[in-house]
């Protein structure tokens, strides 16, 4: 597998200048925990998840153009799997932390289907239509998934239930897929996409069956959101129905669009942006929900590009795009 | 199953379908002329209700409801005018998506506005006493209110039915539907269609909020439930089309109310199950879109 | 090599193209005049798929294409550039053509390896040949109009084509670019053995590079011959190049 292709690229990433930084920031979340209240620890898991999700949402967003509206159900179906799988049956644990992303995605394929036959808005109502569906099930079958009050207590392994151990597992399985998030925008498939978000129609003439490939796009985006779900019930011990609730969905939205959505890592910035900012704004005030849309206001009319949109334009010079340097 | 109860549900999910249509119709006329869902729609609708109560306990008796069903809806086309005046006429240019994220910042913020002016409790309003207490219709009992509802129904969409073929702002915002350039070169300023069309679109969400208001609870979260339904009901009619809202409320209202005879713990997915066979069918709706 | 055969296609009530004929010849460079809306566009999207027509057959390399998806037909070796630059404007131009080279290859749908490394000569040989290269790491959008213009044949010539279809490849170019890229393509052309079918307005280029042409009118084929049986006919003059 690792071909001198992979070499270059590998060579290539550590000379960057973000891969310095990003080491020293792993190097700092690890020990963190040593050092900071558990409620901090809890807040920073948090934030791993949330980003895993947002990250999740942008590969078929951000670069696959897709009006991706109800992302957050593949969250849910992945969270409420392995909640229901954990709590109602004693097949061993991991079972469960693998159904969930599997039958995400395979929810997320059977959705996708349907959806990619057509295209932009009515991709994204029909999304929200079949979402809503499963929101609505789940929302009313009160003896199997616990209805609107969700399903609290959900056991966990020992090593998984204290505070610092679901945060390096979440931390682990985050650094996981973003490594495979980042390998598969880089590969032929990833290009291909981006290309396809650019001009899908140009990318039927070069003889590329843009439906298959939109197609894969979500059910990979729908695979990670469904480990998103998991790394969610390893956090929270719960699970309830709000995942599942079109409200959530486009708070993921916000979050891409707030770090930037045509970069890498723009989303976990914005999930990370909105979780902070939720959790300490509303230790003073109950208004959150207001400060949001004021915020999304602003981003609107202000920073269409998202936080990291801004900085790269601010770094990259014009006259690299001239030189021999990146090909992004 | 006993005829009664089936006429009963069916005239319940009638006048509920009226309802939803009145929303739905100003929400498919904005989607219509300005091709943005708008997702404020149902926090405009919910402050609609909250008007109403406010208004019914400033004025006493019976009056109270009458004038807020007047007034109520007249408050929430200025908010909508506030908004859009200050902000939203200035993105006009840019992408759909990023106007429908505004309308989506919009929600969030009117949601937190009611919350601070009214505060989260449950609110009730109660009907007027001329539409209090039920008559008997079909062989069921029909609560006098909801008969009130099936006829407003009607009368809202003949009056949207005239303003917009028989009027002039109606047959420009018809017109600037389908070609805004071409409206714009006609010398006529497209950036006050859009507002108009705007605001009379938020104004039925009101005055659905304040039809609402004696059968349901008024709650914060009433908005956000409302929303996905108004979606869905627009999409499987025809985007922007006036009467494909009224067939998709009546399916949307009448498979929930009839549901309830078969299934009632499952009565709210009917709806949903519905929407998706329709979508599955007929992707671009029942009838045909505007655009 | 590509035989279209009374073809019809209709919008609504608006008939397109009404009964078109059409016959390239392997190695032909093949031009299709008309004034504008006599349906040359429509045309060419039928034969790349894009469009589906009505009625009649198109027939390529012996084999009926018309009920082909846009991806299929492209595999059977057609190409096009399109009259409106149709490229990708966020990826640079390195990436544009890469793109069209990796689904050549069915490389495509690769996950794992990385994409930047892949097809470089295949890429940089297509971007030398039509004077791009220096240009590479530019963003497509970033371009000058003319560049553009190139680029979209480039791209084309990524999938290796047999038959490479030109919408108005010249549009909107100064009249220096218009002849060097006229060059190119003939150049083109023979170096790669390919049969070309392309539209345009300035007869004088159409009069000198093309060996057979079809002038349509209305939606139907008035007719196709050499460039002198066609500037000879009558109906011809009358009809098109008079008011030209």
């Amino acid at each position: 597998m690792w071909g001198k292709e992979e070499r270059k690229l590998f060579t290539e990433v550590i000379r960057s200048k973000w891969f310095g930084f990003s080491v020293g920031l792993f190097l700092l979340l690890l020990i963190l925990p040593f050092f900071i209240p558990r409620f901090y620890v809890y807040i920073l898991a948090l934030i791993f998840v949330t980003s895993l999700l947002a990250m999740s949402l942008n590969l078929v967003v951000g670069h696959g153009g897709l009006f991706q509206f109800h992302h957050g159900v593949f969250y849910g179906v992945g969270a409420y799997t392995v909640a229901l799988m954990l709590k109602k049956t004693s097949l061993p644990m991991w079972t469960g932390f693998i159904a969930g992303p599997i039958l995400a995605a395979i929810i997320g394929f059977i959705i996708g289907w349907f959806c990619v036959r057509l295209t932009r808005l009515y991709f994204g109502m029909l999304q929200i239509s079949l979402g809503s569906l499963i929101w609505a099930i789940v929302f009313r079958w009160y003896s199997f998934t616990g209805g609107d009050d969700g399903i609290p207590g959900i056991p966990m392994p020992p090593l998984l239930s204290s505070s610092k151990g679901s945060y390096y597992f979440i931390l682990i399985i985050l650094i996981l897929c973003l490594i495979a998030m980042y390998m598969i925008l880089k590969s032929p498939f990833g290009n291909t996409l981006q290309a396809i978000r650019d001009n899908p129609q140009r990318c039927e003439a070069v003889g590329i069956n843009v439906k298959r490939y939109q197609l894969i796009a979500i059910v990979i985006a729908t695979f990670f959101a469904g480990v998103a779900g998991v790394l969610f019930v390893v956090l929270e011990r719960s699970v309830f129905t709000e995942l599942l609730f079109w409200v959530l969905s486009l708070e993921i939205f916000i979050m891409c669009l707030l770090g930037g959505w045509f970069t890498f890592a723009g989303p976990m910035l914005g999930a990370g942006i909105i979780v902070a900012l939720r959790t300490f704004v509303g230790i003073f005030t109950e208004y959150w929900t207001l400060i949001l849309g004021i915020m999304l206001i602003l981003l609107i009319f202000f920073l269409p590009e998202g936080v990291m949109g801004y900085l790269e334009k601010i770094f990259k010079p014009r006259t690299k795009e001239a030189a021999k340097g990146g090909s992004e | 199953m006993d005829f009664s109860a089936f006429s009963s549900q069916f005239l319940v999910g009638l006048s509920r379908a009226m309802i939803l249509f009145v929303v739905c119709a100003g929400l498919s006329f904005v989607l219509g002329v300005l091709r943005v869902p708008n997702i404020a729609h149902g926090s405009l609708y919910m402050i609609g209700a909250f008007a109403t109560f406010s208004l019914t306990k400033l004025i006493p008796g019976s009056a109270g409801f009458w004038i807020a069903l007047i007034v109520a809806p007249l408050l929430v086309a200025l908010v909508s005018l506030i908004a859009e005046r200050a902000l939203f006429c200035h993105l006009y240019q840019r992408e759909h998506l990023m106007l429908l994220l505004f309308t989506f910042a919009i929600s969030l913020i009117l949601g937190d506005l009611v919350k601070i002016v009214w505060g989260a409790e449950y609110r009730s309003v109660s009907a007027p006493a001329l539409l209090k207490g039920s008559i008997s219709i079909l062989g069921a009992s029909l609560p006098r209110y909801n008969l009130f509802l099936l006829i407003i129904g009607p009368l809202v969409a003949m009056a949207l039915w005239l303003f917009t073929n028989k009027t002039k702002i109606g047959k420009i915002s018809r017109a600037a539907a389908v070609d805004r350039e071409m409206v714009g070169v006609l010398g006529i300023n497209v950036s006050w269609v859009f507002a108009s069309a705007f605001v009379i679109g938020c104004y039925l969400a009101g005055v659905g909020g304040a039809l609402v208001a004696p059968i349901a609870s008024i709650t914060l979260g009433m908005g956000h439930s409302l929303i996905i339904e108004a979606f869905l009901i627009v999409t499987i009619g025809g985007l922007g089309n006036m009467w494909g809202a009224l067939v998709g409320s009546l399916i949307f209202g009448l498979t929930q109310s009839l549901g309830v005879l078969f299934w009632p713990q499952f009565a709210i997915v009917f709806p949903y199950v519905a929407v998706v066979i329709v979508l599955l069918l007929r992707p671009k709706g029942l009838l045909k879109s505007v655009w | 090599m590509l035989q279209v055969e009374t073809v019809v296609k209709s919008f609504d009530d608006f008939v397109a193209v009404n009964g078109a004929n059409l016959v390239v010849e392997k190695g032909d460079i093949v031009a299709v005049i008309g004034p504008n809306g006599a349906g040359k566009t429509t045309l060419f999207n039928l034969i790349t798929g894009t469009l589906k027509r009505d009625k009649g057959r198109i027939i390529f390399k012996g084999e009926d294409i018309s009920e082909l998806p846009p991806y299929e037909i492209c595999k059977k070796g057609i190409s096009r550039s399109y009259q409106i630059v149709n490229i990708f404007p966020r990826l640079n131009v390195f990436r544009n053509v890469q793109v069209a080279v990796l689904s050549q290859q069915r490389k495509s749908h690769q996950l794992f390896q990385p994409a930047k490394y892949m097809v470089v000569k295949e890429t940089n040989n297509i971007l030398e040949s039509v004077g791009l290269l220096n240009k590479a790491h530019s963003i497509a959008g970033s371009l000058s109009h003319g560049d553009q213009k190139i680029l979209e044949i480039a791209i084309a010539l990524g999938n290796e084509p047999e038959l490479l279809i030109l919408d108005e490849p010249t549009a909107g170019m100064s009249p220096e670019e218009t002849s060097a890229t006229m060059e190119l393509i003939k150049r083109l052309a023979q170096m790669r053995g390919l049969t070309i079918l392309f539209c345009e307005h300035d007869m004088d280029i159409v009069f000198s590079i093309a060996k057979s042409i079809m002038v349509m009118h209305q939606g139907r084929a008035l007719i196709q011959g050499k460039p002198e049986e066609v500037r000879k006919n009558p109906i011809v003059q009358e009809a098109y190049l008079g008011i030209e």
